[in-house]
């Protein structure tokens, strides 16, 4: 069963002379418990098509259906709740709130919905990216490895549909970056958990279990599952 | 060092730069605009003050020149007025002046003016124009057309008398008809009002007139000069009198010539104007502006150094140095300032000409005069500069500072590095907001406390005057619904009470008449000369208050001795009942003083402000033997040698003393010892005062010089008894003038209110800033945390959620500056009170917490409307854009 779906998804920015296809027509079919990259160069449209999926931006033309969901029909509101249900984002620059603690930040979505965190689960995910000792720091006092961390914990704790991650290495030495890739793959494998992560280093993309190359807006490879 | 042209790349990234902010211009430019609005502001509100009472002291003076030199002839004038050091002159031919109704009570100049002393003298024609040389025209005030009762209109025939001769009783009267050619508005400020004629009649009317006195100012001419520079007027003018061999030192030589000074110049003025509160408070207000205007614009440039730190890394790694990057922070600072300044000041301008006069009425001022003075704009925009050099200094250094690589990974620090909060399992908004106000503990104390100043300035302000006691302060000062006399009884610099100030019998038969008196009284003051006799010690204790020893002893020199006491001033009182009525008994019966038979007096005590009484401000006690001495004429004698003069027509007056030559004495037994209001006694102290019955006061003093008159009316009347006095005072007996219960409670009232209005004026101008800090802490803080809110939204927190915890930032403010307030308004209410009672006699403490408690609603609106307006303000991008801001 596909989690994730786009049908000929289209984003144009501009217009007249200055238009430019960022997206053009894309279709994409991603199964529960994937491992996707999403590979390309810089302007291929990879980072326009990851905020298309994680509904951050509403495309101009075409759908985008996650958990048999068509995402665009909801509102601002509902599609608000629905990606702190459904998505879980990690992001290039980790993206913490620096005046919460590590704990706070993983918990954030979760009590943003207003519910309790399943106490065993965290553990296990905090135990498994190697958290155990930094939950009372405050986020902006980690490293940057640490720190990713952190924002892959965030994103799972949701127990979302997908994790939509851009660059997630982008910020990180080489070392730090295999320790973290390493860790979405644990956690893909281990959780069950659909990751869709963008990158335009293929030799990281090799982790995946299936690579989806784009170019200039479309897809040119990998698109069906 | 090689110097490198960059100027234009620099200019052009500045400018780059400054047009992909438009959000940060326009915040910037409203910033710059307010800062420069509150300079402008304040130094328009003082330049209108100090302009305007310069011109009042010109006006005063009777012109704007810097000084002059008075009295001289002709001849003199014209070697005089080429001297190098005058920049212009003006000169005045002195004719005379007129005294005879109606001009008796008015200070009014016959002269010639030349045009600069026209001009200086503020005497040009509003209509009509001077007066043509070779006619019998004349210009002359408004004042004076008005006391001759003529219509101003161009032509119209008046005939005037005046003297000829201003000091010598030789005074020769000249009447003579005009043609009028022109009039100015009279100034009240201006204690003269001049008639100007013609040169050609001036000197037609001299020829024939002999100056009999030396120190005859007739014929004689004035030089009123403008120097080139007016720092040392009196120097200048002494230096053109020596150059030409004169002198202005001794009188006595034949070289004198007198100068003037115009004190309205003089380089203490300033500092006499502004006396050290007032400067303090300017100082005060400055540094308050300068501040608010420093927090606003240093946070805005802050801000968009932060944002752009990628930028200006960037311009690092290629190759741009600090100093450049200093520099194009700077220029678009001064881009921001060259379009904000001018609205700033526009707005300042306007803001302060509507303020000025309602400040000065407050400072009984008169007249506004408006001054455009480039110094205000001048030193607005120094002071706004000023202010925005200092608002870009850190942020510029920051950005010189940034090292390429930082710069890629910069986000801004938070101070808190370690915390104890508890890991709950519920999302606590509250607590959230709690921490985001703490990540820049000092500004959010900063805008606690300058809103918590603005609460507790206005609270003090209502508590302050909530506390004036109008009933302690009627009590004190009204004696009776109404108090009639002559208008110089109620002067506080007129002459002493004499025959000609009493009050006409036919004057208290006009108010009978009205015939809605319930009770009423005359009395009686002394216009002979009336001494006691007291004991020498007493003498140099009451005169010793205000002269030093050696002068009393040479006062005592001049009084009567007998049986071992002196004669001294006294103040007698003669009162009918109902003023007897209202005096204080200290001690004794005040019984035998209603009774026109018995030989009683009163002795008059002193209290002071808090109606306490002085003991010692009399000497006379209860059954003392009190001696009066009624003069019944006076002679002149030479205190040198003790003889009596009696021709003093050739004498000069200076030289000779007044004593006594026929009086009677007069022995009374003290029945009582009193105390009396202020507004029923004579208005001035320096001697000892006793009362007497009116009938014994009028047979014994052979006067019945009636001082004032006091009576009730019914409550329902005393409306339209205070309008009928009213028009019978301006219009019927202008000479006289009254006081009503009404008019103390009026002037009671606007007293109270200009405290309310100059406090609440403050309160609100430091009220504004606080709240425009607020804005600035509430705005900046989110406008630096946009890329934190995109990040929340993106992980699911939806906007209620976001403005929810917005609102509660807003509201943990508002419950910091009302707790504050709260607290420190009761720790200093009692305090305060403590001051005031001790100040102010007619204080009583009134707590209330009233202004807090209408300020509060009005803050907890603020901190929910504040952050909501902000941020819809500032989230008009989608949250990729927002995120990517700084990517």
């Amino acid at each position: 069963m596909n989690i994730l779906e786009t049908q000929s998804l289209t984003k144009i920015y501009g217009s007249g002379e200055t238009m430019v296809h960022a997206l053009d027509d894309v279709n994409l079919e991603i199964k529960r418990g994937e491992f996707v990259a999403v590979v390309g160069m810089s302007g291929s449209g990879k980072s326009t098509l990851l905020h298309m999926l994680g509904g951050l931006d509403r495309p101009t033309k075409g759908s985008v259906h996650v958990d048999g969901k068509e995402i665009f029909q909801l509102n601002e509101e509902q599609l608000t709740i629905f990606r702190r249900r459904k998505i879980g984002f990690v992001f290039q620059n980790y993206n913490l709130v620096p005046i919460l603690t590590v704990y706070e930040n993983i918990v954030l979505p979760i009590q943003l919905d207003g519910n309790i965190p399943d106490k065993a689960y965290l553990d296990q995910i905090i135990h498994t990216l190697g958290l155990e000792q930094k939950l009372n720091n405050l986020s902006n006092n980690l490293s940057g490895g640490q720190q990713q961390r952190v924002a892959i914990a965030r994103a799972l704790a949701f127990k979302p549909a997908i994790i939509l991650a851009d660059e997630p290495t982008g910020n990180l030495d080489s070392k730090t970056s295999q320790d973290v890739l390493s860790l979405l793959k644990v956690t893909s494998q281990k959780f069950g958990q659909t990751i869709v992560m963008i990158t335009h280093n293929e030799e990281i993309a090799q982790l995946a279990d299936r690579i989806i190359h784009i170019e200039d807006g479309k897809i040119v490879g990998g698109a069906l599952a | 060092m090689i110097k490198v042209k960059n100027n234009k790349v620099i200019a052009n990234l500045a400018k780059r730069s400054f047009q992909s902010n438009p959000t940060r211009n326009c915040i910037a430019i409203f910033a710059i605009a307010l800062t420069t609005m509150l300079f402008t502001t304040l130094f328009t509100i003082t330049g209108t003050i100090l302009h305007s009472y310069q011109q009042a002291t010109f006006r005063q003076v009777g012109g704007d020149f810097h000084g002059g030199f008075k009295y001289i002839t002709k001849e003199i004038l014209d070697t005089l007025s080429k001297d190098p050091l005058i920049k212009e002159s003006g000169a005045r031919l002195i004719l005379g002046m007129p005294a005879d109704v109606p001009f008796h009570k008015a200070h009014v100049e016959v002269s010639y003016m030349d045009e600069v002393c026209v001009k200086s003298s503020f005497c040009i024609p509003d209509v009509g124009s001077l007066p043509k040389e070779g006619t019998n025209e004349m210009a002359c005030d408004t004042r004076v057309l008005k006391l001759l009762g003529i219509e101003p209109k161009i032509g119209q025939q008046i005939t005037i008398t005046y003297r000829l001769g201003l000091d010598t009783n030789s005074a020769k009267s000249v009447t003579d008809t005009f043609t009028l050619s022109g009039w100015w508005n009279y100034d009240a400020a201006s204690y003269a009002s001049h008639i100007i004629v013609p040169l050609s009649y001036a000197n037609n009317t001299l020829a024939s007139y002999e100056k009999i006195h030396e120190k005859d100012k007739t014929g004689s001419w004035t030089l009123n000069v403008y120097l080139k520079n007016a720092a040392h007027i009196e120097d200048d003018l002494n230096t053109i009198l020596e150059r030409n061999g004169y002198q202005s030192k001794d009188q006595s030589t034949n070289n004198y010539i007198g100068i003037g000074i115009n004190w309205a110049y003089v380089g203490a003025q300033l500092s006499q104007n502004i006396d050290a509160g007032t400067f303090i408070l300017i100082l005060l207000l400055l540094l308050l502006i300068i501040f608010t205007g420093y927090l606003i614009i240093y946070n805005i440039f802050q801000i968009s150094v932060s944002n752009d730190i990628r930028f200006y890394g960037l311009l690092k790694t290629i190759g741009t140095t600090g100093k450049q990057m200093k520099k194009l922070i700077l220029q678009q600072a001064l881009l921001l300032s060259t379009l904000g300044i001018p609205i700033g000041l526009l707005l300042g301008y306007l803001c302060g000409n509507i303020l000025a006069p309602v400040i000065m009425s407050t400072l009984s001022y008169k007249n506004v005069f408006v001054t455009t003075n480039p110094l205000i704009f001048a030193g607005a925009i120094l002071f706004s500069l000023v202010t925005v050099f200092i608002s870009c200094k850190k942020p510029g250094k920051i950005a010189s500072k940034v090292s390429p690589i930082e710069a890629v990974r910069y986000t801004e620090r938070t101070n808190v590095k370690k915390t104890n909060r508890k890991n709950k399992e519920h999302l606590n908004l509250f607590q959230m907001a709690f921490a985001n106000l703490s990540r820049n503990i000092s500004k959010t104390v900063l805008v606690v406390i300058s809103l918590s100043l603005a609460v507790v300035l206005l609270q003090l302000t209502v508590l302050f005057t909530n506390g004036f006691d109008m009933e302690k302060y009627l009590q004190k000062n009204v004696v009776s619904d109404f108090i009639v006399a002559n208008a110089s009884y109620f002067q506080t610099n007129a002459d002493f009470f004499s025959q000609e100030t009493a009050l006409p019998e036919e004057v208290i038969k006009d108010l009978e008449e009205q015939g809605t008196f319930t009770d009423s009284g005359r009395i009686y003051g002394a216009t002979s000369n009336i001494k006691e006799f007291t004991e020498k010690d007493w003498y140099y204790q009451l005169h010793g208050k205000y002269n030093d020893k050696d002068t009393v002893t040479q006062m005592l020199e001049g009084e009567d001795t007998k049986e071992g006491l002196v004669t001294d001033d006294a103040q007698l009182y003669g009162m009918e009942k109902y003023p007897l009525d209202q005096l204080t008994v200290v001690e004794g019966d005040l019984s035998a003083l209603y009774d026109s038979s018995q030989n009683a007096i009163a002795a008059v005590y002193h209290t002071d402000d808090y109606n306490v009484l002085e003991p010692d401000s009399h000497w006379a006690k209860v059954g003392d033997q009190v001696t009066l001495r009624y003069v019944d004429t006076m002679e002149y004698y030479d205190p040198q040698t003790g003889e009596v003069v009696t021709d003093i027509t050739n004498v000069d007056e200076a030289s000779l003393a007044l004593r006594p030559s026929t009086y009677r004495d007069i022995t009374y037994t003290v029945a009582a010892c009193v105390t009396m209001r202020h507004s029923m006694s004579y208005r001035y102290y320096g001697t000892d005062a006793f009362v007497l019955n009116a009938k014994v006061f009028q047979k014994d003093s052979n006067t019945s010089g009636i001082m004032t008159y006091l009576y009730d009316t019914t409550k329902e009347t005393n409306a339209a008894m205070e309008a009928f006095l009213k028009d019978y005072t301006e219009n019927i007996e202008p000479t006289l003038d009254y006081e009503s219960k009404q008019s103390y409670m009026d002037e009671f009232k606007e007293f109270k209110n200009m405290f309310l209005l100059l406090g609440s004026v403050l309160s609100a101008i430091v009220g504004f800033v606080g709240i425009l800090n607020f804005l600035n802490a509430i705005l900046t803080s989110i406008m630096a945390r946009q890329r934190e809110f995109a990040m929340l939204q993106s992980i699911g927190m939806t906007g209620k959620q976001l403005n929810q915890m917005l609102v509660f930032e807003g509201l943990i403010y508002t419950a910091f500056v009302i707790g504050i307030s709260l607290i420190l308004s009761l720790i200093m209410g009692p305090m305060f009170r403590k001051v005031l009672e001790s100040i102010l006699w007619f204080f009583t403490y009134r707590f209330t917490l009233l202004p807090i408690i209408v300020v509060t609603p009005i803050f907890i609106l603020l901190g929910i409307v504040l952050p909501l307006v902000s941020y819809r303000f500032s989230s008009n991008h989608t949250i990729v854009e927002r995120l990517r801001k700084s990517e």
